[in-house]
């Protein structure tokens, strides 16, 4: 694949929260107008990648290129500039609780276009319309279910018609019938409107379905990347842990886990 | 020792990491006045919040003030046969020092708190990031407006204040005690200068500019300490930031006045 139809280029992210690390010598690429799955047990570090990729978390010169371009030395208007190329589903929606679902979607569009209020409205119940929520636009987001929200949530980050798209946890929480759905409407933008998505989640089902490429992490580094069948095909012992949903040892083998708790230990066969 | 000594330390160096960031965010705020997106319907949005539903609780403190005021004035002026001198004192009283703060510490509690917890609330919720991925300046959407807002809304709830609480004043002095209407209302106007106005209007100002400053900063930030975001974290940001800025109030009020004496 040439470099050109690259879109993002990892070229060993490392990230910390305070003295701790994070996340490890991060290298892979990110393909233009596919569908890229981040996989990983909870808190292997797939959110905190994220956080770096949509500049919520600083990135250190170097690591990160964006378009060829150095997420790192993105002085604040080429950040404005790169954000309004990207739309964000956050895990929960993020949406504001004082608004209602129409103002929601309007926000982003009141602050950068000049159009009339009307025809906000109309983009906005259009947005709505491609997740299928157009008659709740009045509604609030207390009124809704959590998959509702989740909905509303992806079309404010499709408000602006972006070429990159990220999706934190699309599937977690929802029902069969719902989760299938967000994965249609991922599979439908790519194909209509040649977007760029980078899903991050841990449904395995949800994964192999919608991702063009798959990078799996574990502990904040990369174990595999490549395609749907490349990932199936691994020999990796984590990776093929994670496929096959078996429990961590470190669980149920952990004999810290015993010595916490109160008493004696009594040996075998002794009690 | 050593120990004591380390925690001394990281004590100071938390302190001054704080104190920087604060003022990044009074940097972040007030460039946010000038920046996208427009603030009109906000502004009048917060207007509303800040003055127009704090009306009852300042009139209400404002009369028992001016109440209390007048029934202590006359006690102590009536030692020195001067009971003459109650219209002064209590506007005085009222406009220099006590409708200032006295209204500032009611919005500090009343509307403060609920802009510091709104904001603590959208940072644990993701709505700040997700204003962030949007290309807007949380400092221009969130907290701009409101300072506008209580720039506008805190003078003039001051202003109510004051003559709620003369007023009260006059109920008990000329009602209740039977101190001649005129000489009340005469001390009132012979004794108000238009520096004691000015005086309050300019520390309602700098208590505006406090109050939001730290109530939304608090909000802002919750959790941040901890590292964890949950509704404990708003909570204890909630109180801190009531604390904070009274006692901010507070300090406040003795500096602008030794400079303005």
């Amino acid at each position: 694949m040439s470099a050109e139809s690259h879109l993002i280029d990892m070229q060993g992210l490392n990230s910390h929260y305070g003295g701790r690390q994070v996340l490890f010598d991060i290298r892979f690429t990110i393909p233009r107008r596919q569908v890229t799955v981040i996989m990983g047990v909870s808190g292997c570090g797939k959110t905190t990648l994220l956080r770096h990729l949509i500049g919520l978390k600083a990135t250190q010169p170097g690591q990160v290129m964006i378009d060829g371009e150095d997420l790192g030395g993105f002085d604040e208007a080429k950040l404005r500039a790169y954000r309004l190329k990207t739309g964000v589903l956050f895990q929960g929606g993020a949406l504001f609780n004082s608004l209602s679902l129409w103002e929601n979607i309007a926000v982003p569009l009141k602050v950068h276009t000049r159009l009339p209020e009307k025809i906000i409205r109309i983009m906005a119940v259009i947005k709505l319309g491609l997740v299928g929520l157009s008659e709740f636009c009045d509604y609030m987001p207390s009124q809704l279910s959590g998959g509702m929200r989740k909905r509303a949530g992806l079309a404010r980050a499709l408000a602006m018609d972006p070429e990159i798209l990220f999706v934190d946890e699309p599937s977690s929480g929802l029902d069969p019938i719902t989760a299938a759905g967000l994965d249609q409407l991922i599979l439908d933008l790519r194909e209509t409107l040649g977007m760029t998505i980078i899903v991050v989640t841990h449904e395995l089902e949800s994964a192999f379905h919608i991702a063009d490429q798959l990078i799996v992490m574990d502990q904040g580094r990369v174990l595999a990347a490549g395609g749907p069948e490349e990932i199936q095909a691994s020999g990796d012992k984590r990776v093929r842990q994670f496929l096959n949903r078996q429990a961590d040892p470190r669980w149920t083998e952990n004999p810290a886990t015993s010595s916490c708790l109160p008493g004696e230990r009594v040996e075998e066969g002794k009690g | 020792m050593i120990q004591w000594v380390a925690w001394l330390g990281a004590f100071f160096l938390d302190r001054v990491g704080e104190l920087g960031r604060s003022g990044l965010f009074f940097y972040r705020m007030i460039r946010g006045l000038f920046r996208p997106p427009g603030k009109f319907h906000f502004v009048v949005k917060q207007v509303y919040f800040i003055g127009t539903k704090s009306f009852f609780v300042i009139g209400f403190t404002g009369a028992f003030t001016g109440m209390v005021l007048g029934l202590q004035g006359y006690y102590t002026l009536s030692k020195f046969g001067s009971e003459g001198l109650l219209g002064s004192a209590v506007a005085l009283s009222l406009i220099r020092e006590l409708g200032p703060v006295l209204s500032a510490l009611m919005v500090t509690g009343r509307a403060g708190s609920a802009m510091c917890a709104e904001i603590g609330i959208m940072r644990i919720e993701e709505q700040i990031d997700a204003l962030e991925c949007m290309a807007i300046d949380p400092h221009a959407y969130l907290v701009a407006p409101k300072l506008i807002a209580c720039l506008i809304a805190l003078p003039l709830l001051t202003a109510f204040f004051d003559v709620v609480g003369i007023l009260g004043g006059y109920a008990i002095g000329v009602d209740l005690l039977g101190l001649s209407s005129g000489i009340y209302m005469d001390g009132v106007e012979r004794s108000v200068a238009w520096e004691d106005v000015y005086m309050g209007i300019v520390k309602s100002l700098w208590f505006a500019l406090l109050i939001i400053w730290i109530c939304t900063y608090k909000g802002f930030y919750a959790g941040l300490d901890e590292g964890s975001f949950g509704p404990e974290q708003v909570s204890k940001a909630t109180t801190n930031a009531v604390v904070a800025s009274s006692v901010s109030v507070l300090v406040c009020d003795y500096v602008v006045t030794s400079i303005l004496l």
